[in-house]
């Protein structure tokens, strides 16, 4: 397939990611493999920045990358971790030059001789960055650099997304959860009002205290008086004893 | 340009932040930003509406008052059918729409109802009311005014909920809201009364507000002031 197809197929199957839920290993392993076959480089990985602030090697298109890409993570020292802290795209660096000492040793060893990367960033967020090794001594032309941060966009948002979506879910099952405790809360309140005959503030306070003495959780004490596991003499008892 | 209107809409919240409590202002924005007589938001859950977290005037706070008590009205059906549901003519004899619903909402004075749900992403979590005291569609603004308002409103109830200790409602969401705490307190009493479940109680007090004409929210406080009993399983929608 021509690369600009391949590029169009790419960028149409990530933007599908953006509507589906998705494995964010599996997207950037595509991502990888996509990237060497359109962009003209050998190898290619993307790392990201995990929540303790360290950047982790996500997907390789190769063993071979894949060693590299965590020696460079371990020496601190590389590419990818300049593009990362920078934000900038790190371009045709001339890997004999001695920006990064040993990392080039260990790439010259593995057989690269160029390296590039390209941050993965959204409005100022930068969240990784793409790995680009080629085993030849060529530059990225301008149509490569491109493409391949058209690539990153897309990801970066695919991925942010559904973060987003993930707290969104969490926070959203807490504000049902909040919603139906406090439901069966008043309607236990009315259940016990009547069946006690007191006010529903006495009712109430007695389920608080039940909740408090026993060490429940309101919303189950709550739940108990309503499903009339619970009997409404139970919430007058006294406090079971400690033995002293 | 969607942008623009977010940051205007956003500049609104902030200049009333001091008014007062969130939801409120939340809700009175709704209401400005579209230029309409009234704005309400509801809460709903698996189809069950939850709640109101807001209402910026009477006639907004019964809408959603109808809607909780029939199931059915402009905001119900937004959120069952995740999009827009827009009456422009609620007085209209050919509209048919909502046969329960109604006639409560134009006696309250509502001539145009409009219906946007609360998305999180995919998730809907509730719907915006819009009404008008006279008929009349949205203009294009102002529908896309109001799905901008929905998406700030959907945000900004979890942004309050994101505070809150576990399992518990924000404190943010309690202060102007109506949760029906008086319906479920009713329900619970008259389950008690009539020996069923909660839910069989909250139909009993249902068919007693529908057939007496009443809201929902007024039966329940008679129920819990004790001047309303039911006592007779085999007599729907009758009390002492």
């Amino acid at each position: 397939m021509p690369k600009e197809a391949l590029l169009v197929r790419t960028l149409v199957e990530l933007a599908d990611s953006l509507v589906d839920d998705f494995d964010v290993v599996e997207l950037l392993s595509l991502l990888a493999d996509r990237c060497v076959e359109v962009l003209g480089v050998s190898a290619a990985g993307v790392m990201l920045v995990a929540p303790e602030g360290d950047l982790r090697v996500v997907a390789s298109s190769s063993e071979a990358m894949r060693v590299v890409e965590l020696f460079e993570v371990q020496s601190h020292e590389g590419p990818c971790l300049d593009c990362y802290s920078s934000g900038k795209a790190v371009l045709n660096e001339d890997l004999t030059a001695g920006r990064w000492p040993r990392f080039a040793s260990v790439a010259l060893d593995a057989g690269f001789r160029s390296v590039h990367a390209l941050p993965m960033h959204l409005r100022g967020a930068v969240i990784g960055a793409i790995n680009l090794f080629g085993t030849d001594e060529g530059p990225l032309s301008a149509e490569d650099v491109a493409a391949g941060q058209a690539l990153a966009a897309v990801a970066t948002i695919a991925i942010l997304q559904q973060r987003v979506a993930s707290e969104s879910r969490v926070l959203i099952d807490q504000l049902n959860t909040a919603l139906t405790s406090r439901v069966v809360i008043e309607q236990a309140k009315g259940v016990l009002a009547e069946r006690a005959g007191r006010s529903t503030e006495s009712a109430f306070e007695a389920m608080r205290h039940y909740a408090r003495d026993r060490n429940l959780h309101l919303a189950d004490v709550a739940r108990g008086v309503v499903n009339r596991t619970l009997a409404p003499g139970a919430l007058s008892a006294p406090r079971p004893q400690r033995p002293s | 340009m969607a942008g623009a209107r977010l940051l205007r809409i956003l500049a609104r919240l902030e200049a009333g932040a001091a008014t007062g409590p969130a939801p409120a202002r939340l809700c009175e924005v709704c209401a400005e930003v579209t230029a309409m007589t009234g704005a309400g938001i509801m809460l709903m859950s698996g189809d069950v509406p939850g709640g109101s977290i807001c209402s910026s005037n009477e006639v907004s706070a019964l809408i959603e008052d109808l809607q909780y008590t029939l199931g059915e009205g402009p905001c119900v059906e937004a959120y069952q059918l995740d999009r827009a549901v827009l009456e422009p003519d609620l007085a209209d004899p050919g509209v048919n729409r909502w046969v329960a619903f109604t006639p409560g909402a134009v006696k309250a004075g509502a001539r145009a109802v409009f219906g946007f749900p609360l998305r999180v992403g995919a998730i809907r979590i509730g719907a915006l009311n819009l009404y008008r005291d006279h008929p009349g569609p949205l203009d294009d603004d102002q529908h896309a005014d109001a799905l901008v308002l929905a998406g700030v409103a959907a945000r900004a109830v979890l942004a309050m909920q994101a505070d809150a200790p576990p399992g518990l409602l924000a404190a943010g969401l309690e202060a102007g809201s109506d949760l029906r705490s008086v319906v479920h307190q009713a329900s619970g009493m008259v389950s008690a009364q009539l020996g069923v479940n909660v839910g069989e109680a909250f139909a009993r007090l249902r068919a007693h507000a529908f057939a007496h004409d009443r809201p929902l929210t007024a039966v329940a406080k008679e129920v819990v002031a004790r001047r309303l009993r039911f006592s007779d399983p085999s007599a729907p929608g009758l009390a002492d």
